[in-house]
């Protein structure tokens, strides 16, 4: 593994794994997260090496209990991190702004990953940089995976020596980007330590209060003084006209301005929050204009207009005025802006190119993300929407049947956040007599679910929604990471798995199991259902089957796929077309112009759904060569 | 110097790893390593853009490559190397597709037909230097028992090519760090691609 390479070595290495080497070279001895691309990685990679190394890691069952598990460990001496992406923050940030407020003893870094443009995300793209405002804590961002490390690194030594936790923040391009990265010398974790009570640090009741907040203040002028120059970086250049930019807006800047020929002074600002003063100060007053590189909201921008009214009130600001406060950046938006700004050109009409390919690309079949070949939740799907038919309500939630949001799936109705697709079908149900079905994953129902169903068996009114709980085994969407169901931690320890159905009963609701793999099965377990009044679940179980391969695959087998009997297929398209499994395959075969179904060996994962769903039973088992 | 390389293809193709595989040879050259990944949705059979740039630490910088400035595309799925036109122009930039069709279900959905080989060249000329097609899925899973050391193959290719500006040594020793488990097969199907894309060099190209 690079990630645990000899020191002085260049590596390549993801963002999210130089955070990881960033956390071992700070000697982190216990990290607690859960999964949430963009930020998935770095639990992963801990999750690998953590036993190698020495450290403590767990996936813990949601954002706000590894959040609360990992202060634990700072409070009583040990480096800790938790990680997660910025939805995820805000399950966590309930438990945060009291540990600012009180302070930590070891070094303790928040990381968190934004997703502007929404690459591995539905619901928004907040941007989480409010929040080390909101809550008073310091926030570094880094630029590359280099940096990743360096600025992890750098935050667990703030963090102590402030005892305040820290956010170290990153974006998609940045986490899922690789670079070339210096390695440095790994620490020995300390994994031990003990709790002292210490009412001056931890009392947070009212008069006391008021001096922790005193506090937290007084730090965060501090580390402005001590690090807002040392932290952030100036690039002289020529001319009047300067950049302030972070993150990776930094290197669209450089190599945008490299392209078009330019050098003009570029202010670089990694600690934003809190924000040197004097370093912008310093920076904006001998300048006509600025323009501020920064994806999402205007908030360096908006810092500078503050400081300009007395620093330089003529000074000319560019930011959100050119550049979108919605999706990311990029060379293509960000030259655009500098060519504006400096009256030069590159030489490409970006615009036309576009054209261009829109054209190459008329009619073009489209490809979007879709459910896995194989995937039990296409099964259950399809089951649920045999028995409540097209007009029920589809509550639906994050996890990998987010996709169930697409055709010709179309039942996700509304997507709001982890376990709320349970919360918000109660509201609905006693406001209206629709049928409504919520869907939640496993892992989810573990994460945030458990109360939304309480409060059915609390507030038993109106008519109550079904829940189908998609179980997998696994949180997959992510990556396969495991949660209490799975019946292994993130180190490979073998524990009980707890039984969604064990704890839906115990949470006062009707349930029900079945085989995700079997339509007769869910049918039947739906049917009886949508006749029960009162709180009801049914639990979908069938494994992933992109894991069940690979457990095929370790034991030396091949798993069995299907095929179809073209003297049985009537070509009515149902496998395609309301199944639509993307091994199943529709083509026109030449010289003849035949329409043909045919199931591609190098996808099928061999689930045996589309054999029940076809209606002639023209789909069956595939021999493969030399079987008889 | 800096060189883009844009890798095209779906969710499961094995992209990724063939991303590292490149990065890693071209970080044994000593080159400074930028690029990225876009996974998350679009892992579960979208189309997964990956981005490898090597060069100069003072000219790469930006994670992913501009508009119109891939120097190499390779297209792990025939369909896709016709959307990663965005980042080719004519002048510069040469595809290399793997003919594997992998039909999105929208092409029965909507009716929409997958094109065809030579109606997938005919929209990407006005945008490439150079196309070359091979079906190194098809021969991945000949030789090598599964589709998906065409990708190995394909890469071996281009070295073979001499599209791909790294030694044939650095992505050997990437190959066995990147896929330690299929070591021995993932080799023997470089050697294969490179082999192929030698005896390709004095060949007509397909356009």
């Amino acid at each position: 593994m690079d990630v645990l390479e000899e020191p002085g070595k260049k590596v390549v290495l993801l963002g999210n794994e130089a955070i990881v080497r960033g956390a071992l070279e700070a000697g982190v001895g216990f990290v607690a997260a859960y999964p949430g691309t963009p930020s998935s990685e770095v639990p992963m990679t801990f999750s690998r090496i953590a036993k190698k190394v020495g450290l403590y890691f767990e996936y813990s069952s949601n954002e706000k209990v590894a959040f609360e598990a990992a202060t634990g460990a700072a409070w009583s001496g040990v480096r800790a991190m938790t990680s997660q992406k910025h939805f995820g923050l805000n399950v966590a940030a309930d438990s945060i702004p009291p540990v600012a407020y009180t302070g930590v003893r070891a070094g303790f870094v928040v990381m968190v990953a934004d997703d502007p443009s929404a690459w591995s995300s539905a619901q928004t793209e907040q941007d989480t940089r409010y929040y080390a405002r909101m809550f008073k804590m310091p926030m570094l961002e880094p630029s590359n995976p280099q940096e990743c490390l360096d600025y992890t690194k750098l935050a667990f030594d703030i963090s102590e020596e402030f005892e305040i936790p820290v956010f170290l923040r990153t974006t998609t391009k940045i986490t899922h980007s690789i670079g070339t990265v210096r390695l440095g010398e790994m620490k020995k974790p300390k994994i031990r330590g003990r709790f002292q009570k210490d009412p001056d640090k931890y009392y947070n009741l009212k008069p006391h209060l008021q001096v922790l907040h005193e506090r937290v203040n007084e730090k965060l002028k501090q580390i402005e003084e001590k690090y807002g120059q040392k932290l952030n970086t100036v690039f002289p250049g020529e001319g009047k006209i300067g950049i302030i930019t972070s993150g990776v807006s930094f290197e669209y800047a450089k190599e945008a301005l490299l392209e078009l020929g330019l050098k003009p002074p570029i202010a670089k600002i990694v600690l934003t929050h809190p924000i040197s003063k004097s370093f912008v100060s310093n920076f904006i007053k001998d300048k006509e204009a600025v323009l501020v590189l920064e994806e999402l909201e205007p908030i360096l921008e908006n810092f500078v207009e503050q400081i300009a009214k007395e620093a330089n009130p003529n000074l000319v600001i560019h930011g959100k005025d050119l550049l979108p406060k919605s999706d990311e950046y990029n060379l293509e938006r960000v030259i655009p802006a500098l060519e504006k700004i400096f009256g030069k050109k590159l030489g490409i009409d970006f615009n036309d190119h576009k054209k261009k390919v829109d054209s190459a690309s008329k009619n073009l079949t489209p490809r979007k993300p879709v459910l896995c070949p194989g995937c039990p939740h296409r099964s259950t799907f399809y089951a649920v929407k045999k028995v409540f038919g097209d007009e029920a309500i589809y509550a639906g939630d994050i996890g990998c049947y987010i996709l169930g949001a697409l055709d010709p799936i179309n039942m996700q109705d509304f997507i709001v956040s982890m376990g709320a697709g349970i919360g918000v079908s109660h509201g609905i149900g006693i406001v209206s007599d629709q049928d409504v079905v919520a869907f939640v994953g496993d892992s989810t129902f573990f994460h945030a679910a458990m109360p939304a169903i309480l409060n059915y068996r609390f507030n038993n009114a109106g008519k109550t929604p079904l829940v189908v709980v998609l179980d997998n085994a696994i949180t997959a969407m992510t990556g396969h990471q495991p949660h209490p169901g799975s019946g292994f931690t993130g180190m490979g320890e073998k524990v009980e798995p707890v039984k969604i159905e064990d704890v839906v009963r115990a949470l006062g609701a009707e349930v029900k199991v079945s085989n995700a793999f079997s339509q007769k099965q869910l049918i039947q377990a739906l049917q009886e259902l949508k006749s029960i009044k009162g709180p009801k679940v049914l639990v979908s179980r069938g494994g992933c089957r992109l894991l069940t391969r690979r457990q095929f695959h370790a034991k030396g087998l091949a798993i069995p796929i299907f095929q179809i009997d073209q003297e049985k297929c009537t070509k009515c398209g149902i496998c395609t077309n309301d199944f639509a499994c993307p091994a199943i395959v529709k083509a026109t075969v030449e010289p003849r112009g035949e329409t043909v179904y045919s199931i591609n060996p190098d996808i099928c994962l061999g689930c045996a759904v589309c054999m029940q769903i076809c209606p002639e039973g023209a789909i069956h088992i595939a021999k493969r060569e030399g079987e008889k | 110097m800096k060189f883009d390389v844009m890798l095209t293809g779906v969710g499961g193709e094995g992209v990724l790893t063939t991303q590292v595989m490149i990065a890693r040879a071209a970080n044994i050259e000593g080159h400074y390593v930028r690029g990225v990944q876009l996974h998350g949705l679009a892992q579960r059979g979208g189309v997964i853009p990956t981005f490898i740039r090597f060069g100069s630490e003072k000219e790469v910088s930006s994670p992913g490559i501009m508009q119109a400035n891939a120097d190499l595309i390779l297209a792990f799925e025939a369909l896709e190397a016709v959307r990663a036109t965005y980042y080719a122009r004519k002048e510069k930039t040469t595809f290399v597709i793997n003919d594997y069709p992998l039909v999105p279900i929208y092409a029965s959905l909507f009716n929409i037909p997958y094109p065809t080989m030579s109606e997938i060249v005919r929209r990407i000329k006005p945008f490439a230097k150079q196309i070359h097609v091979f079906r190194t899925s098809h021969l991945g899973r000949e030789k090598f028992g599964s589709a998906i050391f065409g990708n190995t193959i394909l890469v071996g290719i281009v070295t073979g090519l001499g599209l791909l500006p790294l030694k044939a040594d650095s992505l050997r020793e990437a190959i066995k760090v990147t896929a330690p488990r299929e070591m021995e097969n993932n080799i023997k199907a470089f050697e294969l691609g490179l082999q192929l894309g030698k005896e390709k060099r004095s060949a007509r190209r397909v356009t």
